[in-house]
């Protein structure tokens, strides 16, 4: 049985853990704890750990969702989490622009680690008050070439084509066979 | 639907770009404890700024500088009352004859740029953009499309606060460059002898410490400019590898994946 892995990270209450659990076929398997920083104003509990969904490919093949801490005490989690993973989806909350600046970070981060397709998510685009996707770029100064999804997490279509948008980029870098 | 959010997060340079590269048309709205202030936006050109605190009426601002008397302003102000009705005061004065067209736009524009920059200052407010949203015709001394990118270089001249310009330049070891493509307004941007000093030693590999060394600035004046150069969209941080976490060795290049692998994935998801 192969896995991939595909990782999906994002600033606090960006959207990670409802993204897989909307497309993964299995519970997902969340670590959440009360946390005692800033995050527990927006959300009283936050992803301190992980979230862990599958999708069964075929009978000999697996991809695996790995949602990441947002928070910058977990980095060192980003390096043994990307470890083999397709691409990166970013997630970024369209409604709370005071969270831009960590998303850029996150971007940041990666991007300079890794050559690993990603792309932007522009997420709860259902909520009053989103940023559009391509309001988003200019905020987050990002260059063309980097794709920016409207999305709604809770939406399975929605998170669908996220995914393909992000597998049809994997695709351009793949290798042939 | 509107863009709201704080000053704190995402600063007036940083709107002022967006508006600008987005094209955007519309109304901002800064709000906080002691004043307010609203911005008119068209195709992404400034044309209209007010300040609550500092609310000035074009006829009593043309009677403060001396360019027209009390009398002017009061006849333009009962004609507009009656057969001008609905004409903004400053084409019945120029109708008038009481100011040139001319001297009119330069008091005007001068009057809307001054407002911007004294919200540069502001590290601190509520905003609120709601697209689609014109001036109110009658609130319009005169309609005059001003491009920001000289005003975020001139806002950023008033900032004096380090915590701000930290936000966007972490360390004076950073690298700056040019960015690859800069808009074409951006080239018309107007700089100061010490901008073009700052500029002239852009190259892509000297930190901001060296470029300061060698200008014989501060770092401090150094980091205002190019935080200016950068709200403008003219220049770029290299991006450095940040240090790895402790008991980290450095990461093995990702292994491109077989195409036949990620088509199975898609047909998989396309078909969920």
């Amino acid at each position: 049985m192969k896995t991939v892995k595909m990782v999906i990270t994002g600033a606090v209450n960006s959207g990670k853990t409802q993204f897989i659990r909307t497309i993964s076929e299995i519970e997902v398997v969340s670590t959440e704890r009360k946390t005692t920083d800033d995050a527990r104003f927006i959300k009283g509990e936050t992803t301190v750990a992980m979230d862990f969904g599958r999708i069964t490919i075929a009978n000999d093949l697996v991809l695996h969702l790995f949602g990441t801490p947002g928070q910058r005490r977990f980095d060192f989690m980003w390096e043994i989490l990307s470890e083999g993973m397709l691409g990166l989806l970013v997630l970024v909350d369209s409604t709370r622009p005071e969270t831009f600046r960590e998303t850029l970070r996150i971007i940041d981060f990666f991007t300079s680690y890794r050559e690993s397709p990603y792309v932007v998510v522009a997420n709860k685009q259902d909520l009053e008050n989103a940023w559009s996707p391509e309001e988003l770029r200019l905020a987050l100064r990002l260059p063309d070439e980097v794709k920016v999804l409207p999305c709604v997490a809770t939406n399975r279509e929605s998170v669908k084509n996220v995914l393909l948008e992000l597998l049809y980029l994997v695709l351009q870098t793949a290798e042939e066979g | 639907m509107a863009l709201v959010g704080n000053l704190r997060d995402f600063n007036l340079a940083d709107f002022l770009y967006l508006v600008d590269r987005g094209y955007k048309t519309g109304r901002l709205t800064l709000k906080r404890s002691d004043d307010a202030a609203t911005l008119y936006f068209e195709k992404g050109k400034l044309v209209y700024a007010t300040q609550y605190s500092r609310e000035e009426r074009l006829g009593e601002m043309l009677v403060r500088i001396g360019r027209i008397t009390e009398q002017h302003r009061d006849h333009a102000l009962r004609l507009q009352q009656g057969p001008y009705a609905g004409k903004p005061l400053g084409a019945i004065l120029v109708e008038l004859g009481y100011i040139s067209e001319e001297e009119l736009k330069r008091h005007v524009r001068t009057q809307i740029e001054e407002t911007v920059y004294r919200l540069f200052t502001w590290s601190d407010g509520e905003f609120r953009f709601d697209a689609g949203v014109l001036v109110a015709p009658e609130d319009v001394m005169i309609t005059l499309p001003l491009g920001v990118e000289n005003i975020i270089m001139e806002g950023v001249r008033r900032i004096d606060e380090w915590s701000r310009i930290r936000d966007r330049i972490p360390s004076t070891d950073v690298v700056v460059k040019f960015v690859d493509q800069p808009s074409d307004r951006a080239k018309g941007v107007n700089l100061t002898p010490d901008e073009w000093r700052v500029f002239a030693r852009i190259n892509g590999k000297d930190s901001i410490r060296t470029i300061a060394e060698r200008t014989g600035l501060s770092e401090f004046d150094v980091c205002r400019i190019i935080y200016g150069f950068i709200s403008a969209g003219l220049v770029e941080l290299v991006k450095e590898r940040p240090p790895l976490p402790p008991g980290l060795s450095a990461p093995v290049p990702a292994e491109r994946p077989k195409r036949s692998l990620i088509n199975r994935i898609i047909e998989r998801i396309r078909g969920m």
